[in-house]
């Protein structure tokens, strides 16, 4: 998923003599959910962080020429972790037995080694793959086989890492 | 529960949807309708329809079922009206072409069949739309391909409004003057709606996902992406517009010049962005399913230089209708035709193989088709299809049911290529069938395993 910004130039009110506070809220709440705002000022709104950040957003600080500051506030995405309906307390899961980079593949080869490398594993161990996307149809096989699973795209939104569980019925099933 | 399933029907919809497609070149072929007869007879308007409803129609609302669930990563929501949906369209389409028929004195003429059949359709695109819109609406924020679709759905209620009300008039059950003036004006903003709004608006907002993915290509969300979408938006809303006057006897001739100019700039732009996916691919090489999706592609432009040329020249020849001929084979065909080379054996693929992927070798999805065969029944099909627009041009009717013969010898190559696919035929016999599985159904669901 890319990150869609909404943008607001606060220099032009700020030249006016205006107060560009109101306006900032303004856009944050019309911000549609999973959006971020992009910001342009004439100098690095630090108090601004703060509210932001209480809002639930970070934010990236790019200095632009003539010492003009674009600050782009991203929401944070707890939500975006994707977790399979069978999956129990994956922040206990033990270090991955099983590392893999399956970002070079064309879809469905991932799907196929994810399985392969999960029916090669005992019960309770975790396999952790990087994918360059979201491998949909890899979702309902793996709860199939009784494998539990958590994933999320990376920041920028171009890999998709997943964590398996291995599960019970995951060798001879 | 993120992830989605193989739907269950949607091959079902490609057998029928190629099945009508057939059954529209041979008719053309035999020089039954356009360009035999005049575009707005009903002999022309049932194999319009036949084509635009029976293949396209039903090639769309099949992906819709198996592909939206992809761009949202959610499951379909109530996915039991499938089979209602599909068995109404033909119904409803059957109707249709009766009434029409009927008007050509074919059949026996009576008045209710295209209003009946109007309705049924109506009917089985609400299905549609509430399977689609209902998924939908429970993902957003909806990703930039899904928003296309979401305007593909405003359109396709327009379409389907639009050609009830044309129903109407033309069997002769009512002589409204607001609908026979409707009947006179708002035959081509009817099928910019459908072939512009519903299906084009869709496929280019499905390509951005499914050519990102083939090719190992960022999926951005980019600004000419953007602009694509509120182009068509823009050029749909004139549509309408001008369908809203043409009822007061007001031509929509202006309209729809506009709505196809505002079109053909979007085209252009979609045609950039589809460069840029190709730019950033990681993956060198094309398969044959991005390759004929890139030849529809130039095609899409073509038609629409062709429409533009059209409006603006005075020459004594007709372009529009080889322009639309263009548009709906070359482009809305042939991407069709492309995308079911890979779909077909993706799906017989995930069907058969998924439940044992990682348990015993299997095939790759390559392995299901015959590239080599298939890229000549591409080429051929392609080559004819401009060919044939050409002859329209030339007005050179001979050649150009020649040339429909060669369309229908290539789609007809491609249909066995796509049951071969189905029936596992080229795969190496040592691995076609592991324990576990079952030869699927040529096109019914199979009622076990994982395509629920």
């Amino acid at each position: 998923m890319t990150m869609e910004f909404k943008e607001l130039d606060v220099r032009p009110i700020l030249r006016d003599g205006g107060e560009p506070f109101e306006e900032i809220m303004k856009a944050v709440a019309g911000l549609q959910e999973g959006q971020g705002l992009r910001l342009l000022a004439p100098f690095r709104p630090q108090p601004l962080f703060r509210v932001m950040d209480s809002k639930g957003f970070d934010h990236d600080v790019v200095e632009l020429e003539g010492g003009h500051f674009e600050v782009r506030f991203t929401p944070r995405m707890e939500e975006a972790v994707a977790v399979s309906e069978n999956a129990i307390s994956p922040a206990l899961w033990p270090e991955p037995a099983v590392q893999l980079d399956l970002s070079d593949l064309p879809p469905p080869e991932p799907m196929q080694q994810i399985l392969a490398a999960a029916e090669g594993l005992e019960a309770g161990k975790v396999i952790f793959a990087v994918l360059s996307r979201e491998p949909i149809f890899l979702f309902p096989e793996l709860t199939r086989r009784g494998h539990q699973w958590v994933g999320n795209y990376d920041q920028g939104g171009t890999a998709y890492r997943i964590m398996i569980r291995v599960g019970s019925g995951g060798r001879n099933a | 529960m993120p992830g989605a399933t193989l739907s269950r029907w949607t091959m079902s919809y490609f057998a029928a949807a190629l099945s009508c497609l057939v059954a529209g070149l041979i008719l053309t072929a035999s020089g039954f309708g356009y360009p035999s007869t005049a575009i707005e007879d009903p002999e022309s308007l049932a194999v319009i329809h036949l084509i635009a409803i029976g293949w396209l129609g039903l090639l769309f609302a099949g992906s819709l079922l198996q592909f939206v669930p992809v761009l949202v990563s959610r499951p379909l929501e109530t996915p039991c009206l499938s089979l209602p949906v599909l068995l109404l369209m033909m119904v409803g389409l059957g109707l249709l072409l009766t009434g029409f028929l009927g008007l050509a004195d074919i059949l026996p003429l009576w008045s209710w069949t295209l209003p009946l059949g109007g309705s049924v359709l109506t009917l089985a695109f609400a299905g549609l739309l509430w399977m689609v819109t209902k998924t939908l609406a429970a993902a957003r924020p909806l990703p930039l391909p899904a928003k296309f679709v979401a305007l593909g759905c405003a359109a396709l209620v327009g379409v389907a409004v639009s050609g009830l009300l044309l129903a109407l008039p033309l069997s002769g059950v009512t002589a409204n003057r607001y609908l026979v003036g409707f009947l006179l004006e708002a035959a081509p903003s009817h099928a910019y709606l459908g072939l512009v709004g519903w299906m084009t608006v869709t496929a280019i907002g499905v390509s951005y996902r499914l050519l990102a993915m083939f090719l190992l290509s960022p999926e951005r969300s980019r600004m000419t992406s953007r602009a694509v979408g509120w182009l068509m938006a823009a050029g749909l809303g004139i549509v309408v517009g001008g369908i809203l006057l043409a009822g007061s006897g007001i031509s929509s001739t202006a309209t729809i010049y506009l709505a196809t100019a505002i079109g053909g700039v979007a085209a252009l732009i979609y045609g950039l962005d589809v460069h840029f996916i190709f730019r950033e691919r990681k993956r060198k090489s094309a398969e044959m399913n991005v390759l004929a999706s890139l030849a529809a592609v130039a095609m899409l432009i073509a038609s629409f230089v062709l429409f533009e040329a059209s409006a603006l020249s005075d020459l004594p020849i007709d372009l529009a209708r080889p322009a639309a001929y263009l548009f709906v084979f070359g482009w809305l065909t042939g991407l069709g035709l492309g995308q079911l080379y890979k779909i077909v054996a993706f799906m017989t693929w995930l069907e058969c193989y998924g439940p044992v992927l990682g348990r015993a070798p299997v095939p790759r999805v390559q392995e299901l088709v015959n590239e080599r065969r298939s890229s000549a029944w591409f080429l051929l099909y392609f080559g004819a299809t401009v060919a044939a627009t050409v002859a329209l041009i030339a007005a050179a009717p001979t050649v150009f049911r020649w040339m429909t013969l060669a369309q229908l010898a290539a789609i007809c190559a491609l249909v066995f290529e796509f049951a071969q696919a189905r029936r596992l035929a080229i795969v190496p016999q040592e691995i076609r069938l592991p324990d576990g599985v079952r030869h699927p159904q040529l096109f019914l669901p199979s009622f076990k395993g994982s395509s629920q």
